[in-house]
């Protein structure tokens, strides 16, 4: 039993001296000097900082949020550009689902850079000024894009520009800090951004490829921002004041030239910098300007990517052929065709045949179908970019035809093949003298000369499975032309996302130029030549038919070339919102599709143009313009007044 | 072993009861707040759709807080409302919908004047509230049934404020076809509602005027259907004022 009393004795003796102050900081967590005092550390601070930098890439959709990987509500889909079969209709972004944290997550990256520009100067003379400079810069920069990415969606929301210490066990009414006026928000970002293009290098020392920001991408960033501050300011009608008169909605019109003057100046600092992708092109060639445009996305020496994201297989990847492909090259996962371009979008682009409406000519003079011996007939003296943006019927992706066909018509076409539905009809196709097919096994049909056909293309339009071209078209930009079939797979590709290009600055030039020339700002520039010369830089690369002179311009023919170049890039959802037109384009709105027929008798095809199918309704809700703060951010700072009808 | 095996049992017996205690005994709420919202001058109550775009009712419990979370539920179609499921408290009511907002501010969001009833709930309460609509729209006789199996209807759109601040011009007047009578911009059948936009203010011409609508899209399926005709102006949600569904038996 003494044995006993002698071990608990030497516990106790043991324990004891065990109790003296260590004071050692613990091992298992990397503390500030670890990371602060050496460029290795900062590395990777900075790689955190840019991978949750908020942007609408490869791996955004309204439905799913940022940085999620299934993309089967692809953005194109919420704006009219596309249809797909999984995103029917109008939407606001879905925040709190699939795990998106758009709130709390914005905050967690402005408090890790607060932490950043705080802490820095103290380990400063570890480094050249140079160094601490540039990396204060693109922590402003990536403060600034974050705050970009809230009043963007909320309005005016809280600025928190230091990082907030709680004390366990004190009053938590310090961090619940009420929500700044919009335009203090604006400004905000604008602050951040100069004060980075001020601190900024040429050139990012630690990586020059485009993926770190310098002087240039902040101010092509400050470009954007501040013609969407400007639009909001002219365009913008919903308001709602806090009990101290902040506007936390909603701006004073009077602002509006300031923002476009600021995002004016900013997009001309590239000039000169930053250029036009123009290394296939040839000012003669269809078909090198259409080259020129396709290998853009892919170029990584391109002088016209500003910013982009870079993926690395394990680590960071996207599925984006998995999702788009063609029907006929699905890849083995089982998806495609999630982007399938409208007719509405088609009509924006010169080049192909129209009515005085604007809208597709498919019929005669006496009201029959035009007869093709090709799809691509139709489509003879299109605008290169489109080829390069949209998979026409019958164009060649991958060495392969994409054959898209809605079925075979067999009536008489001898004299001339009458309309399948009256004008305007939005019925189903008669059943009669058609021949479809419901999936991809198909039962061929024999042809009067006795080939046979099978009634669909390869890429569709089939009836009942919906993985196929639904609106006669197919996306084309981004997708990777050499990506064997057997590696079109979700989670597997590394494709660059160019988030910032100098088209994209440009337009953001000829928007903020038109705009100050109808608000009569005249300075030592001429605006409206601006904006020109602006619009037809974009439209020589795209082998379109340049603007024949600056007066017949209008604030439309801007935005619409916006639309044509940024389509499929996640940027008409943006622009859609902070032009307010979002509610008036759709509203009650089905999208137009082209359907392409075979007549069995003819031996020809023609073009039935017609609204969807599926009779899909668009209708955005003007309040979504402002979206809902989610409730559990109200719920925790009560201080937060939610937005107006939420 | 057996003994341990009963002090076990006595412990989870213990903690078991214990944990049993505490019981959530507030009673659930059972008072009850009805009423709607009635057009000031025709009096009768102003027409809207169901779900997220129609009229709502606000709640503000002032007795819980100077500053609370508003709690709201929405209208029915018709413009009344009704919960019966409300902790008994101070509220301050308002509705919001499209007509002239209770609660008017000016550029700078000072309150000019506020309509919103504050109430001391006690099993029921029963609020009317008189409200200017954007916009009447009412029937000019029933809908006919015309020979190629489509339906024209008359309506007449009126303003139903004298507030300049209210009256936008008319941007879109729409004949909705559907087979419930939950007929209305969030739900109609798209093949054969007529829905017309007018752009600047040529909406204005058709204020006060008989106007004739058609369904588009052809012959109706043979069943009975329900039409509504709904109409609005760029004012607060842009939401719709609506005529009364009217249902229409296939001959």
């Amino acid at each position: 039993m003494k044995k006993y009393n002698y071990i608990l004795l030497t516990i106790l003796i043991l324990g004891t001296a065990a109790c003296r102050k260590l004071n050692i900081p613990p091992k298992n967590i990397i503390q500030d000097p670890d990371v602060f005092s050496n460029s290795a550390g900062i590395q990777a601070y900075m790689a955190r900082l840019y991978s949750e930098l908020p942007i609408e890439d490869f791996r955004y959709s309204p439905q799913r949020g940022l940085n999620f990987f299934w993309i089967i509500s692809p953005t194109p889909a919420t704006t009219g550009e596309a249809l797909s079969k999984d995103q029917t209709s109008s939407m606001q972004e879905n925040f709190g689902g699939w795990t998106w944290d758009i709130w709390g997550g914005s905050y967690t990256v402005i408090h890790d850079c607060d932490y950043f520009i705080q802490t820095l100067p103290s380990y400063a003379s570890n480094f050249t000024t140079a160094q601490v400079n540039a990396w204060l810069g693109e922590a402003y920069f990536i403060r600034g894009m974050t705050y970009f990415a809230l009043v963007k969606r909320f309005g005016g929301v809280p600025i928190v520009n230091k990082t907030l210490n709680y004390v366990v066990g004190t009053s938590t009414d310090e961090l619940k800090i009420p929500r700044s006026s919009e335009q203090a928000v604006w400004d905000q970002v604008a602050s951040d951004f100069d004060f980075a293009i001020a601190n900024l290098p040429a050139v990012n020392a630690d990586d020059a490829d485009g993926s770190r920001a310098n002087k240039y991408v902040a101010a092509a960033f400050e470009s954007r921002a501040m013609l969407y501050a400007g639009t909001i300011a002219k365009y913008n009608t919903t308001t709602l004041f806090d009990a101290n008169h902040n506007e936390l909605c909603g701006m004073p019109a009077s602002l509006a030239n300031g923002y476009f003057q600021k995002s004016y100046n900013a997009a001309v600092m590239l000039d000169g910098v930053y250029s036009l992708y123009l290394s296939a092109w040839s000012a003669t060639d269809k078909t090198a300007q259409y080259q020129n445009f396709v290998n853009l996305f892919s170029d990584a020496s391109s002088k016209e990517s500003v910013f982009v994201r870079e993926y690395q297989y394990p680590n960071s990847v996207h599925g984006y052929d998995a999702y788009n492909v063609p029907r006929q090259l699905i890849g083995p996962n089982g998806y495609s065709s999630e982007v399938n371009p409208t007719l509405n979008f088609v009509e924006m682009f010169g080049g192909i045949p129209k009515n005085p409406d604007g809208t597709i000519q498919t019929l005669n003079s006496s009201g029959q179908y035009n007869l093709y011996t090709n799809t691509m007939d139709l489509f003879a003296n299109v605008e290169p970019r489109l080829r390069a943006t949209v998979i026409l019927p019958g164009d060649v992706f991958k060495a392969e035809s994409i054959e898209i066909r809605r079925g075979i018509y067999t009536g008489n076409a001898s004299a001339g093949i009458n309309p399948l539905l009256p004008a305007g009809s939005r019925s189903q196709y008669p059943t009669t003298n058609l021949i479809t097919s419901a999936t991809a096994s198909q039962t061929p049909y024999a042809l009067p000369n006795g080939t046979l056909m099978n009634p669909a293309g390869l890429s569709g339009v089939f009836t009942s499975d919906e993985a196929c071209a639904i609106s006669g078209f197919s996306v084309r930009k981004w997708l990777n032309p050499n990506l064997p079939t057997s590696q079109v797979l979700e989670n597997n590709e590394t494709q660059t996302w160019i988030e910032m290009r100098y088209a994209e600055v440009l337009l953001n030039r000829a928007e903020a130029a038109y705009e100050l020339y109808t608000a009569g700002q005249a300075g030592t520039t001429n605006y409206q030549q601006d904006a020109f010369d602006d619009i037809n830089q974009i439209r020589s690369r795209a082998g379109a038919t340049l603007l024949s002179n600056a007066g017949s311009m209008t604030i439309d023919s801007v935005r619409i070339e916006r639309r044509k170049e940024l389509a499929f890039e996640n940027k008409t959802y943006w622009d859609l919102k902070r032009w307010r037109t979002f509610s008036k384009e759709q509203n009650g709105t089905i999208y137009r599709v082209l359907m392409p027929f075979y007549s069995a008798q003819a031996g020809k095809y023609f073009f039935d143009a017609r609204t969807d199918e599926h009779n899909s309704v668009y209708t955005y809700d003007p309040r979504w313009y402002y979206e809902q703060i989610p409730q559990g951010a109200i719920s925790k700072s009560t201080n937060l007044i939610q937005n107006p009808g939420y | 072993m057996k003994r341990l095996f009963y002090y076990t049992a006595l412990c989870l017996v213990v903690v078991a009861g214990s944990s049993c205690s505490k019981i959530d005994n507030y009673p659930a709420p059972s008072d009850t707040i009805n009423g709607s919202t009635i057009d000031e001058v025709t009096g009768a109550t102003v027409q809207t759709e169901v779900g997220g775009g129609g009229t709502r009712v606000e709640l503000l419990e002032t007795s819980y807080s100077s500053n609370p979370v508003p709690i709201y539920f929405q209208s029915m179609q018709d413009g009344t409302f009704n919960n019966t499921k409300v902790f008994g408290a101070t509220y301050k009511v308002s509705v919001q919908g499209p007509f002239v907002p209770l609660i008017l501010t000016d550029s700078v969001g000072n309150v000019l004047t506020d309509s919103s009833k504050t109430i001391v709930l006690k099993n029921t309460a029963t609020l009317n509230f008189k409200v200017q609509p954007f916009l009447r729209v009412e029937w000019v006789g029933k809908p006919v049934f015309n020979a190629d199996s489509t339906v024209t209807v008359q309506v007449k759109i009126t303003r139903g404020t004298n507030n300049p601040n209210y009256q936008q011009p008319i941007t879109d007047v729409n004949l909705y076809v559907c087979n419930t009578h939950y007929d209305a911009n969030n739900n109609y059948d798209p093949r054969y509602s007529t829905l017309t936009s007018y752009s600047g203010t040529s909406g204005n011409s058709i204020l006060g005027q008989v106007i004739t609508i058609t369904t588009t899209g052809g012959a109706l399926p043979a069943q009975d259907v329900f039409f509504r005709v709904g109409a609005r102006i760029n004012a607060v949600y842009d939401e719709y004022n609506y005529s009364t569904p009217v249902g229409l038996t296939y001959p």
